[in-house]
């Protein structure tokens, strides 16, 4: 068994660690509440608690941090850390150690702060709910938010992580003894069960007195289908209810995805049914640039190396939406996806510049173009060259220069718009065979691709014959995207119900299911039926008019299945 | 011919793409603002967590492989984790393989760390993705990720902002011909410049695609030249495509019809003409209304053979549209 020998070995490494450990802490403090050399502590301890054969059961609380009670300066926090400036990633360095330092919007941190102190204030009268969902995208700062918070308010942070599992494989070889197989989400299940009825466990901090403490919890455990889904849902109902312990549920918004994937929607389901059954919600806006270039100013030892001096101004360019200048020298390599070098791309189209003077030295081989045909050479490159150094999917393209367009056409120019709108419906049509699609590895498809691309690009370029002068524009973000996303997420969620519903009669078109099959489920008051009210009428409306593409969306429904299916069933 | 592969009968067997894999980050081709920013990481260490995306045959995996030796040198096999899509990499596998592999104790110069490199991650399911998701974060001071991927949209957006994103782009024209001269002069193969255009022509900016032609043609023919290398690789022959774009343009519709039955008679499907008309197409130098509808017309003729409508009708009813673009446009 692997296995077991590799966790005896970590466990004797830990030993070798703790001593080390405690001797920092001596001597400085540790701000910061994920490091694993300060969660190393709390992991021992619980680990020593449940021993070596009980190893499915390893249900860890990690007191992140025994030292947030103490109060720190940050002349020694950084006199500290300098020893292993090689070592850690900025993210982890730089972490924000006060409440000023926190780039979250201050009323929100307010906000979140005055909540835990209700809850904390010994002796108050029992609030009606004691969780908080903090929602945001992706790096806005959430867990910081809380940490800080909480070191703020002197409470500790104790939090859900998640054991390592046994694997399928391994049951399999051992099944029969003592270790049972547990996934993920069950193990979930009764941790918070646990937590709800006995509260935390008390003998993991003896000696000192009690002091407050904040539950949160991070890594939602995912969910595949919808009875999983149901389940959490259920269990995380029960915690709103009855925990006593104020908690916080971090959720990750997915907004700016333009991917119709389940699982974003489904954790944006279990958020709706997070704050019906009471729960308080806070929504942290994304970064705004003033806060990170504060943050970069803070940190004066920040540049020194590789990538942030070249992102910051990008960086900042993107969160404000503004089109990127022109002149702009070399293609960006670092930076979130498909944002930055996309609106490169899209001010070099929509700006539309062209040499002056005459075009009559550009007809080749003797061939005369009559004069409404003929345009003024481009001065950029070659616009397929552009599309491929900007990296990004020919379907956002379409949809931006869509949106855009028109904003930078003159005001007289009505052929010019009709010319712009047939070639973009013309990319868009190409466009339609492939979306949704899962892959698009096949040769075929890129083809497909690029020729859309090139279209959607090109005849921008030519439509806008008399481009204005160029002027400040925004750039919006299309409404489109949001259409297709919308619309898509539905057709993959008709189909999962399909699958399940008609083994037998696999033939069912789609428009079948929308109008007959799916109503009738409503008028019965099925449970299966029931978690789709919502959802009904817009999908049936959807599919009157993409009827012609259903077959096709069945068999990238069929994909989706298949690659969403895991080897372990939750 | 025995003489040669006598020679180097050791490597015989391995595939150019393999033998010439660069294994220093400076002697990646192309992509020079990325490269040079790996050199940074491989002189300094302390690499951030990457996410390297580009389309296929543009250097990710070999700078990922090449930084790693040169972060972790003699280290590199116990200190280095490497799964692709070969490997099973389910969500069991990232809670279990790579947190163990995170856990686990290496001794390490300063500055250097483990590395998890995690090829073709786009394939990887969003639930494994997930659940990658804090042991990056958790274990961030001993373990570092790789990730490549040729589109890195499918990288969900958490772990986006977890890495820095390094982007490849398809290598130019005079990169691959850099690189194949140096192949070319290493195995001694005999060759006409002509040759290697082609080769270039069919690698499309992917240089795997290019040494892979290149050995097939040479140990193929032992020779490279225009006809050798589109007789292995089995394209249309870009410059029988390009003469019917030209005819067309000049007018001799007949002459254009006649060139596309001989593609046909030969054998090639619709769908490979029609690949290699679109690439002509785009780099043929024509009027800037020419250029948009002929694309239009092949992008929506290439559609239609995607439904199943692959005729040789259909065919000359695409050069037939493109005469009537040319008509519209023509000054009278």
């Amino acid at each position: 068994m692997p296995k077991r020998n590799s966790v005896i070995v970590l466990s004797s490494d830990e030993e070798q660690e703790t001593p080390k450990t405690r001797s920092y802490s001596s001597t400085r403090t540790k701000p910061k509440p994920k490091a694993s050399s300060s969660g190393s502590r709390g992991r021992k301890k619980a680990r020593v608690s449940s021993s070596g054969p009980r190893l499915s059961k390893l249900h860890e609380i990690n007191l992140f941090d025994d030292d947030f009670n103490e109060v720190f300066t940050r002349s020694k926090v950084f006199a500290g850390t300098q020893q292993n400036i090689a070592e850690e990633l900025w993210v982890d360095k730089y972490k924000p150690h006060s409440l000023e330092e926190l780039s979250v919007h201050k009323k929100k941190v307010e906000e979140v702060k005055t909540w835990f102190e209700e809850r904390l204030k010994p002796s108050k009268g029992v609030y009606r709910n004691n969780v908080l969902v903090v929602s945001g995208q992706a790096g806005v700062g959430k867990s910081a938010a809380i940490h800080v918070i909480a070191s703020h308010l002197g409470a500790m942070v104790c939090g859900w992580n998640t054991p390592t599992p046994v694997i399928w494989q391994e049951h399999l070889y051992n099944s029969g003894t003592a270790t049972k197989y547990t996934s993920k989400l069950d193990e979930f299940v009764s941790f918070v069960e646990r937590i709800r009825k006995y509260g935390l466990i008390p003998t993991s901090f003896t000696g000192e007195s009690k002091p407050s403490v904040i539950f949160l919890i991070d890594d939602l455990p995912m969910m595949h289908s919808k009875a999983a889904l149901g389940r959490l849902k259920d269990c995380l109902h029960l915690l709103v209810h009855t925990t006593q312990i104020p908690t916080a549920i971090l959720v990750t918004d997915y907004g700016n995805t333009d991917s119709a994937d389940y699982n974003a929607r489904s954790v944006e389901e279990l958020k709706i049914s997070l704050e019906r059954s009471g729960a308080c919600k806070v929504t942290f806006n994304p970064i705004t640039v003033n806060s990170i270039k504060k943050f970069f100013c803070v940190n004066p030892d920040q540049v020194h190396s590789l990538s942030l001096p070249t992102r910051t101004p990008h960086a900042l360019k993107e969160k404000s939406n503004k089109p990127v200048e022109l002149d702009d020298g070399s293609p960006l390599y670092f930076g979130r996806d498909e944002t930055v070098s996309l609106f490169h791309a899209l001010g070099k189209f929509l700006h539309n510049k062209r040499e002056t003077g005459v075009a009559a030295e550009y007809d080749q081989n003797g061939f005369l173009m009559q004069e409404i045909f003929s345009r003024l050479p481009l001065k950029m490159d070659v616009p397929e060259k552009i599309l491929s150094q900007s990296h990004v999917q020919p379907g956002p393209v379409a949809d931006f220069l869509h949106e855009n367009v028109l904003d930078f056409l003159n005001d007289e120019a009505v052929e010019d718009a009709w010319i712009l709108s047939s070639y973009l419906g013309d990319s868009d049509i190409l466009l339609a065979k492939l979306r949704g699609m899962l892959s698009s590895h096949n040769e075929a498809e890129s083809i497909l691709q690029s020729a859309a691309a090139s279209i959607a690009v090109r005849g921008v370029l030519f439509g806008n014959s008399q481009p204005i002068s160029s002027r400040w524009h925004a750039i919006r973000r299309p409404k489109l995207w949001q259409v297709q996303k919308e619309s898509s997420y539905h057709k993959n969620e008709m189909f999962r119900q399909r699958i399940p519903a008609c083994n037998q009669l696999s033939s069912y078109h789609m428009s079948v299911m929308a109008t007959e099959y799916m109503p009738m489920f409503k008028l019965l008051g099925n449970r299966v039926g029931s978690a789709y009210n919502e959802l009904d009428q817009e999908s049936a409306q959807n599919l009157d008019m993409e009827d012609f593409d259903t077959d096709k969306m069945s068999l990238d429904g069929e994909a989706m299945e298949i690659s969403d299916d895991d080897i372990e069933d939750w | 011919m025995a003489s040669s592969s006598s020679s180097n009968s050791a490597n015989y067997d391995v595939p150019w793409v393999e033998k010439y894999r660069p294994s220093k980050v400076v002697d990646i081709v192309g992509n020079e603002d990325a490269v040079s920013r790996l050199q940074v990481i491989a002189r300094d260490g302390n690499m951030p967590n990457l996410i390297l995306s580009g389309p296929p045959g543009t250097g990710k995996t070999t700078s990922i492989l090449a930084l790693a030796h040169e972060l972790l040198g003699p280290n590199y096999r116990e200190a280095v984790l490497e799964l692709n899509a070969s490997d099973d990499r389910g969500i069991d596998v990232v809670r279990n393989k790579i947190k163990m592999f995170a856990q686990k104790k290496v001794t390490l110069p300063p500055g250097r760390h483990k590395v998890v490199i995690l090829d073709e991650a786009d394939s990887m399911t969003s639930g494994a993705q997930q659940a990658l998701r804090r042991t990056m974060e958790i274990y961030s001071n001993s373990t570092r990720f790789a990730l490549a991927c040729n589109t890195s949209a499918k990288i969900i957006e958490p772990i986006q902002s977890r890495c820095a994103i390094v982007r490849f782009s398809r290598l130019s024209d005079q990169e691959i011909l850099g690189r194949l001269m140096v192949v070319v002069q290493a195995e001694k193969v005999p060759y006409v410049p002509e040759g290697l255009e082609a080769i270039i022509f069919t690698a499309d900016g992917d240089m795997r695609q290019g040494l892979n032609n290149l050995q097939a043609t040479y140990s193929g023919f032992q020779f490279v030249n225009q006809a050798n290398v589109f007789k292995v690789c089995d394209q249309p022959h870009p410059l029988h495509v390009k003469n019917m774009v030209r005819n067309v343009i000049e007018g001799n519709f007949d002459e254009a019809c006649s060139g596309l039955k001989q593609l046909y008679d030969l054998g090639y499907s619709p769908t490979d003409i029609i690949t290699t008309l679109f690439r002509i197409i785009k780099s043929y130098d024509m009027a800037e209304y020419l250029k948009l509808e002929f694309m239009k017309e092949t992008g929506f003729a290439h559609m239609r053979i995607c439904d199943g409508v692959g005729s040789y009708l259909q065919m000359c009813g695409l050069l037939a549209k493109f005469s009537l673009v040319r008509e519209t446009a023509k000054a009278p």
